[in-house]
């Protein structure tokens, strides 16, 4: 085994370990989708509302069940919300620990890696999770597709946070942050309820959430194709990954020197 | 500048390991150095000495790459290990998952990292379980562990920063011996210390007073 290969495995697997034995981390990821869920199973009914599909066209309205719909709006939130938080927290957590890593002998480029390779695993798994809990109120006609979109949102604001984490020194800022986009955009303005009759779309439009969540909402009660939104999610993604990956590197750097 | 400190700058290079040309180093207004010139050369145990906040530990994070200084060039060896003032240990694993992961970053196999380990805690008496995660372990504990990953690639030079911070009286003995047979291996080291014991322990110190260095006679 090479020594580039030892070096990404152990740094995938240590990384992975700090963050199973993150309780906080672990008990969002578990109680969130759940207490999301049951909060709408609780105070939602049954009756039909009618919304537009923003990713189709701006004729496309569909009528469904309110609960159905805010089950998989609210879906979306806890994935948003947690992998928010993972990234802010494989990023900014012991940054100078992160450093002397790199002084020691690590590339940058192998830490982002492998904190990147523990984010996706951990976005797979939490939006699998927040899925298959979806499934005891309603199936969705493209179970598939409403996981993408989970995924999608997961990994829009994965990268969301890990750029929080790259700017914020202190936690508090950093936290702020996740909590206040990820309240107005995930859990608010995405709405398509609230979108069908807002003003200004554009605004919602350019958010991080939109295309994630249309392609869920679509993915939930229509056939029509998703490949825009899913292609549109992964560009709004990749800015953000770009954007902190960046960032990362400018802290991260070690000073090079004339070498005896 | 000193005699002693220019005979040192103008001694031959073919053993240093570590030098410093006009390095300074300001955060906003407050110039911390102005225009340190080090030279350390093999074989020698210096002691870097001065008082709170005189820019002991931005000198010693300026000479392994952690900062950039204002102005100056650095030169040094390769295989440096630095021990920062606080310990930068990874709290969510364990001692020997901590061990494990900078032996990665140092290229190191599990054949020569594990014995290194074996040795390093024999001699700092690190008595407490490994498989502890590093977040319960006491303060001094938890510095013997950024000391032992400091020295676990067997360093040419070692950059220690207050290294004994949290020890008591009985670690802090074994740490000097430590540095004893680590000196007669042929390791050169550089130490911050504030305690008049350490001074005898010195092949020379260095007193960094504002913001120059000035040789201090032993």
């Amino acid at each position: 085994m090479s020594s580039t290969v030892r070096r990404l495995m152990t740094a995938f697997v240590l990384t992975a370990m700090t963050l199973l034995r993150n309780r906080i981390a672990l008990t969002l990821f578990v109680l969130l989708p759940v207490l999301f869920y049951a909060l709408i199973a609780i105070t939602t009914t049954d009756a039909p509302v009618l919304f537009a599909l923003a990713a189709v066209s701006a004729d496309t309205s569909i009528e469904v069940s309110r609960r159905q719909e805010a089950i998989v709006f609210m879906g979306l939130a806890a994935v948003g919300f947690i992998s928010a938080f993972l990234g802010f927290y494989l990023i900014s957590r012991q940054t100078e620990v992160s450093r002397r890593l790199l002084l020691c002998g690590y590339r940058s480029w192998e830490l982002v890696v492998t904190r990147l390779a523990v984010l996706a695993c951990a976005i797979i798994a939490v939006s699998l999770f927040s899925g298959a809990l979806l499934l005891s109120f309603f199936t969705p006609s493209h179970i598939g597709l409403v996981m993408l979109g989970f995924a999608l949102v997961g990994m829009v604001y994965g990268c969301y946070g890990l750029l929080a984490g790259s700017i914020f020194h202190r936690e508090l800022e950093g936290v702020l942050s996740i909590v206040l986009l990820t309240n107005i955009d995930v859990a608010w303005l995405q709405n398509p309820i609230f979108y069908t009759e807002s003003k200004n779309k554009f605004v919602i439009q350019w958010l991080p959430a939109h295309m994630p969540s249309q392609v869920s909402m679509i993915g939930a009660f229509t056939d029509h194709p998703v490949l825009m939104p899913v292609a549109l999610s992964i560009l709004y993604g990749a800015a953000l990954l770009v954007l902190a990956v960046l960032i990362f590197w400018w802290r991260m750097r070690i000073l090079g020197a004339k070498y005896y | 500048m000193s005699s002693n400190y220019t005979m040192a700058a103008n001694a031959s290079n073919s053993n240093r390991l570590i030098a410093a040309r006009s390095v300074s180093k300001s955060f906003g207004k407050r110039q911390v150095l102005r225009g340190v010139d080090l030279d350390i050369d093999a074989g020698l145990t210096v002691g870097l000495v001065g008082e709170n906040g005189s820019g002991k530990s931005t000198l010693l994070r300026i000479l392994v790459g952690l900062l950039q200084p204002t102005s100056g060039i650095i030169e040094r060896c390769r295989r440096i290990g630095y021990c920062p003032q606080e310990a930068l240990v990874i709290d969510g694993l364990t001692a020997d998952e901590n061990f494990r992961y900078f032996a990665a970053a140092y290229g190191l196999p599990a054949s020569r990292w594990q014995p290194q380990v074996e040795f390093l805690l024999d001699r700092l008496h690190f008595s407490v379980d490994r498989q502890q995660l590093v977040s319960a372990l006491s303060g001094g504990t938890r510095q013997k562990l950024n000391l032992a990953i400091a020295l676990l690639h067997q360093p040419e030079m070692l950059v220690l920063d207050e290294p004994y911070a949290g020890f008591d009286w009985a670690t802090y003995e074994r740490f000097w011996q430590l540095a004893h047979e680590l000196r007669e291996q042929g390791t050169t080291i550089l130490v911050v210390s504030h305690l008049i014991y350490d001074r005898s322990e010195f092949d020379r110190v260095i007193e960094l007073r504002d913001g120059r260095l000035e040789e201090v006679p032993s």
